[in-house]
């Protein structure tokens, strides 16, 4: 047996190896989406919409990737990232929004409550 | 905007004149173009830069394929990260005017702290001028009763000892010592007799011990005599009675010399008894004033 044709033999026989569907990599997906789900996206109407998409993204890229369609099922993930990642951060607003009024309203409830004179004497 | 990023975009348009583009593109333009013109870029510049790098990407995918998948991704992945950085721009507004908030209050209160203060420390001030008033009230009262009580008692001690001289009463007009005539002076006389001297001398201690008080000493007479005579007697005989009181330490001031003659008997005139109870000398102490609160 020449060299070569050893060669020949020992690719045909790895071929079946790298047909095998490599496993797409959605931790960075998963992640988002689980920050998302703890800030309580599922109760802000944007980020529960966005939430939703990067689910419904992730599942197709997992099809896509289970069909041997690796491709294009790694760049739907990107999809999912991107949607979970404005999920986040839709959440963080609503909080932030809904911190600024409380802390609005302490002050005009402490300057209702305490009329002062701001020169000292009353 | 860069020339790159200009060369890029009209690369794509003259592309564009030829395909269609894609639905995604034309989204993450216009969220781009939204993005950039709001606050993302002065509050998220960062993130702002990272929707344009996206965008960028998104581009060069569509020069390359213009109707591929990835390019349609790279779309959809440039429009979130534009919207991404508007909502972080708003997340970093919101906390903008938190903290303002936050600080609004810290002053607001520390103010109303310092009023308060101020106020407490004025009811203080007013509590301990009242108090301060109130017990120096209550000490001068208790030195006003002192002295009050003490001069009763001096009083008490000095109308016990002129009970023992001379016929004492109390009187609408005040406390009136009575002393007989014939003790005092001898017949038609205004001189003190020397016996009568001794006894006046008693009364006249007695008296010191209120000699604030002013004195009137009163002269009368029987109805013997005309009465031009009885008034000018008994006025003389009340004079010498003042003389002898200043002589011994009573103010001069205080008392007063008064001629009545036979004009107020307390006896019948009909008899010597009778006669001799109506010629006296009557000293009367006024009344102490009322002291003023």
């Amino acid at each position: 047996m020449t060299f070569h044709s050893f060669l020949r033999g020992a690719l045909f026989l790895a071929a079946p190896a790298c047909a095998t569907t490599e496993a797409l990599h959605t931790e960075t997906s998963t992640a988002a989406i689980r920050s998302a789900e703890d800030l309580g996206a599922a109760t802000v109407p944007q980020a529960a919409l966005h939430l939703q998409l990067a689910q419904e993204e992730m599942k197709a890229a997992e099809a896509l990737n289970a069909k041997g369609q690796e491709e294009e099922g790694k760049s739907l993930l990107l999809r999912a990232e991107a949607d979970a990642e404005l999920a986040v951060a839709l959440s963080r607003a609503d909080a932030d929004r809904e911190a600024a009024i409380v802390a609005m309203d302490r002050v005009h409830k402490l300057e209702s409550e305490n009329p002062y004179s701001p020169g000292g004497a009353p | 905007m860069t020339h790159p990023s200009f060369a890029l975009l009209l690369l794509a348009g003259l592309v564009g004149c030829a395909t269609t583009i894609p639905t995604e593109l034309l989204s993450a333009r216009r969220a781009y173009a939204e993005a950039a013109a709001g606050p993302a870029a002065t509050l998220v510049p960062a993130d702002l830069h990272r929707a344009k790098t996206a965008m960028s990407d998104a581009e060069a995918a569509f020069v390359d394929d213009p109707k591929g998948y990835h390019t349609r991704d790279l779309a959809y992945v440039a429009q979130r990260k534009a919207e991404l950085a508007q909502a972080l721009a708003a997340s970093a507004a919101e906390d903008a005017q938190t903290a303002t908030a936050n600080a609004q209050y810290q002053t607001t209160q520390d103010a109303i702290m310092l009023d308060t203060k101020a106020k407490l420390g004025a009811s203080q001030s007013d509590l301990a001028s009242s108090q301060n008033t109130v017990a120096r009230t209550q000490a001068e009262l208790t030195a006003s009763e002192s002295a009050r009580a003490a001069a009763d008692a001096q009083a008490k001690s000095a109308m016990a000892a002129l009970a023992k001289l001379a016929a004492v009463k109390e009187e609408a007009r005040g406390l009136v010592i009575t002393l007989s005539g014939s003790v005092l002076f001898a017949s038609d006389q205004a001189a003190l007799l020397p016996s009568a001297q001794t006894r006046l001398g008693s009364v006249a201690t007695a008296l010191l011990a209120t000699k604030e008080r002013p004195l009137v000493v009163e002269g009368h007479t029987d109805s013997q005599g005309s009465d031009a005579y009885n008034l000018d007697l008994s006025q003389r005989r009340a004079e010498s009675v003042r003389q002898f009181l200043i002589s011994q330490g009573y103010d001069g001031g205080k008392i007063r010399a008064v001629g009545i003659g036979e004009a107020r008997p307390v006896a019948d005139n009909a008899n010597a008894e009778g006669r001799a109870n109506n010629r006296r000398v009557e000293i009367i102490v006024s009344p102490p004033v009322a002291s003023t609160p």
